[in-house]
């Protein structure tokens, strides 16, 4: 059995840019016995990923580690190519971020699970039959059919993907596994299934798990021990438990508010952020009965290779004045599908009804132009729904101009933004969106919807692509847009932790039907359709290591 | 625009007003042009390309080399006045006079300097080319645009279009659409134009592809925005920088396809092109019979103009992708 430990690890990495050198990991000291479970927590930038690839030498070249890390006793700078090569797979092995782009398009993913195996044969799996035995027990131990060892990567899903990555980093028996952020973007449901996996395989086989996320719950629920890592920095280390439920540090405490428990009164209605949106009018509002948007029987289908498949089934929705409704579902669900059609965006099925405040949806281009100042969607990703060419002032002022609305351009800009609550809005005016953060891009999305002054804001996983912190900042800003605007919104999202934070209603979604529909209170608190218990029961916990324990 | 207040009501270019944001207090919203800070920030940009071009040792060559060539073709009246061109007036010149002070590229079949038809040459060699490149630009953006946004049948059909003229053999296109118009200069611009968009349509259509499915192209429709406003404030400038750099490249093919054209007598013979030059120093088997400078010359500065566009073309991609900075 092999010992991972980090000796007051620094890490440089030296850059001829204007910003000089950029130190990611200051002095961090941790300790991963032999068979131990050890969770970093941390948002991005916090060189997390950075500390993990110094164990296996994997950092690039311009990168200047001070202290020592030594695994099995052994200091990793002073391995041979041939030795790192050795440890790397037999000994140790990693699950990468973004597995799913890990993996070779081109080739069966059998077959990339046997290339593992031939590169470190140890002298146990010597010919092409026991390789290929050995692969098709790894798919068994990850609870894959043996028939998906001929599949090619595309024909997988989301979490089939990540379990082949799992089965590829046990291929030859290592006795630490290095997992970073292995469940991001996965649903919840999947990312159950993943984490009580990994859990089970460190208590049978004693393995060791490393493993970084951003999310405290993911990581409480399988890891013994929790550090936090901010600013390349050990924040807090401890039990997991501890670190969780009883946090020292302020940062701490922020992390783990960011995802709240749901149930907890505390988080209803109120995101927990260090700058809260500020709500102005004296009596916010709040919901009315005024249905603002309304769809009935709605269905959509695609063409695919299979045949006609239905995406959304008989949906019956309504969006009242000031009401703020949680679309929740698993990827694939059809909410994106949904939320398309109600923008007019997606063709529907004959007898489908779409209606804005009582009057069916237009068809005519002009007619849908100016319905659309009334409706405005906010895409999932920040970073890629701002021209990278164009700044600030232009990605706002874009609808403004495609409306046609030329009075009081500049004042026009300089309120939607300061509503999305990017101050000094002349600050940023000129800014491309490359200089901004995540958060900072999400507001400009936002201001550039909020400048048409619309009635309904659609926005799809408006928070999935942010760090925890950005999280709380962004979902207050949708509670004070509905409470000082008396705006109504529709928030898709795969996660339940949103709806209890910010929203009034919940619909959940499953196979493009929705099961289960209501207030949130009532829904979240007593969950009456099987699939909205199973997808609350898979939302994972605060300490308690609840997945291990459950096994 | 905002003219909210009489003294924004007329706006000037030159506004001697500071900085707007200097001016504002926090709380009440300053009456600033915000089209002005666009162009600001826009002009701040080219001012940095400027620079990143000018510590391009290559690209300045090229184009100082460029420069050149352009001034003797403006100025080829003024330097060597038309009659020198003229074979009545050249009786008392020696013919095939090898490179000297005296005749410094040499002299023709006929007794006319090579650096007089050199400097006319370039007349028409540089403005068929850059004529040619411009409207094969213009036809290859257009179609590649179209091709890349419409989708169903509209698309299809362009897509066949391009695909039609890609296939042509273009130097035979060349030929035949040469000999069936008119001779003359727009003769072989037209050829040289027609025939070679089609590649930069496939260019241009597969960058349209890709940016078409970013999601700022989905934002912009949902904010309301119908067609014209995609093509021409998302795909046309997305597009534009890669069109200007396969331009440089494009206006070397040009030139050497004028030459190819002219060189096989199918050029206005009445100009003087580098072409033309080569052709004739063929009909008189200048190379075999050790006339050397008459073959070399118009070929040289074909090299030299085809090699500066290109090292111009290979800055101005490297501006536009600094991915290729450092290769």
């Amino acid at each position: 059995m092999t010992d991972l430990q980090f000796e007051n690890v620094s890490i440089t990495y030296r850059s001829s840019s204007d910003r000089g050198d950029v130190v990611a990991v200051e002095d961090v000291s941790l300790d991963l016995p032999a068979g131990a479970t050890l969770g970093i927590a941390g948002e991005s930038g916090s060189g997390k990923s950075t500390l993990i690839m110094s164990a296996l030498r994997l950092l690039p070249k311009s990168a200047r580690l001070d202290g020592r890390v030594l695994l099995g006793g052994q200091d990793i700078r002073e391995l041979s190519f041939g030795q790192i090569r050795a440890v790397r797979w037999a000994q140790a092995s990693i699950v990468f971020q973004g597995a799913l782009h890990s993996l070779n398009p081109v080739r069966e993913v059998g077959q990339q699970i046997i290339e593992a195996l031939e590169h470190h044969s140890k002298g146990t799996w010597t010919t092409p039959q026991k390789r290929r035995d050995r692969m098709f027990e790894l798919l068994a131990e990850v609870n894959l059919e043996a028939s998906k060892s001929s599949a090619y990567p595309h024909e997988l899903s989301g979490g089939q993907k990540q379990r082949i990555m799992i089965a590829m980093a046990l291929a030859c028996e290592p006795d630490i596994i290095i997992a970073d952020e292995p469940t991001t973007a996965l649903d919840v449901i999947v990312q159950k299934q993943i984490l009580s996996g990994l859990a089970r395989l460190v208590a049978e086989r004693g393995i060791s798990l490393l493993m970084i996320s951003h999310d405290l719950a993911v990581l409480s629920a399988v890891c013994a021990k929790l550090a936090i890592m901010r600013h390349g920095r050990l924040v807090e280390y401890g039990p997991s438990d501890e670190v969780c439920l009883s946090p020292q540090e302020d940062y701490t405490k922020q992390l783990a508010g960011a995802f709240p428990q749901i149930g907890d009164p505390e988080s209803r209605l109120n995101p927990r952020t260090l700058k809260p949106a500020e709500v102005v009018r004296a009596e916010p509002f709040t919901m009315t009965d005024e249905v603002v948007l309304e769809a009935k029987d709605l269905s959509v289908s695609f063409d695919t290779r299979r045949g006609r498949e239905r995406a959304v089934r008989g949906v019956d929705l309504q969006l009242r004045k000031a009401e703020i409704l949680a679309v929740v579902g698993q990827s694939g669900s059809g909410k994106t599908t949904l939320a398309r059609s109600l923008l007019g965006l997606q063709e529907v099925e004959a007898g489908s009804q779409l209606s804005f405040a009582g009057k069916a949806l237009p068809k005519k281009a002009k007619e849908l132009r100016a319905f659309r100042q009334k409706v405005q969607m906010i895409l999932q990703d920040p970073a890629g729904s701002l021209n990278p060419k164009r700044s600030v002032y232009e990605a706002v002022v874009e609808g403004l101009k495609v409306q046609g609305i030329k009075d009081r351009e500049y004042e026009r800009v300089i309120g939607a933004l300061e509503a999305a609550e990017l101050t000094p809005a002349e600050d940023y005016l000129e800014s491309i969106p490359q200089e901004l953060s995540g958060g900072q891009r999400q507001r400009v999305v936002i201001a550039g919807a909020l400048a048409l002054d619309p009635q309904v804001l659609i926005a799809d996983e408006p928070v999935a692509s942010l760090d925890a912190s950005v999280r709380g900042e962004i979902l207050s800003l949708f509670l004070a847009l509905k409470k000082n605007f008396g705006m109504s919104a529709l928030i898709i999202t795969h996660d339940l932790g949103l709806a209890w934070n910010i929203a009034d209603t919940v619909a959940v979604m499953k196979r493009g039907e929705i099961v289960e529909y209501g207030e949130v209170d009532r829904v979240l608190s007593d969950p009456q359709h099987e699939y909205t218990q199973e997808l609350l029961a898979a939302v994972p916990r605060l300490g308690s290591q609840s997945l291990v324990r459950n096994e | 625009m905002s003219a909210n207040t009489p003294a924004e009501a007329a706006p000037g270019p030159s506004s001697n007003e500071p900085n707007p944001r200097g001016s504002e207090t926090r709380g009440s919203i300053p009456v600033v042009d915000g089209a002005k800070l666009v162009r600001e920030r826009r002009l701040n940009n080219a001012k940095k390309n400027w620079a990143l071009f000018r510590s391009d040792v290559p690209a300045l060559i090229g184009a100082v080399v460029l420069l050149f060539f352009i001034v003797i073709a403006i100025a080829a009246p003024l330097i060597a006045p038309a009659s020198m061109l003229d074979v009545t007036k050249q009786l008392d010149v020696p013919r095939y006079a090898p490179p000297s002070l005296d005749h410094p590229l040499g002299t023709d079949d006929l007794g006319r300097e090579l650096w007089v038809r050199i400097l006319w040459g370039a007349r028409v060699s540089i403005l068929v080319g850059v004529a040619a490149t411009v409207m094969s630009m213009i036809i290859g953006t257009i179609m590649g645009l179209a091709a890349g946004h419409f989708t169903g049948l509209f698309g299809g059909v362009i897509m066949r279009i391009v695909d039609f003229f890609i296939v042509l053999p273009s130097l035979l296109l060349a030929i035949v659409l040469s000999s069936v118009l008119e001779r003359g200069v727009f003769t072989i611009v037209v050829a040289i134009g027609l025939t070679s968009w089609a590649s930069t349509a496939r260019i241009v259509r597969s960058q349209t592809l890709s940016v078409e499915s970013r999601l700022y192209i989905e934002r912009a429709r949902i904010l309301g925005a119908g067609h014209s406003h995609i093509l021409f404030r998302h795909l046309l400038p997305a597009v534009m920088p890669l069109v200007l750099a396969n331009t440089t490249l494009t206006v070397g093919g040009a030139i050497i396809a004028e030459s190819t054209l002219s060189f096989l007598g199918l050029g206005d013979t009445s100009k003087e092109s580098w072409g033309t030059i080569l052709k004739n120093s063929m009909d008189v088997s200048a190379a075999t019979s050790g006339y050397w400078w008459y073959v070399l010359t118009p070929g040289v500065a074909i090299l030299l103009v085809v090699l500066a566009f290109t090292m111009v073309g290979r800055a101005f991609e490297a501006i536009i992708n600094p991915a290729l900075r450092s290769r």
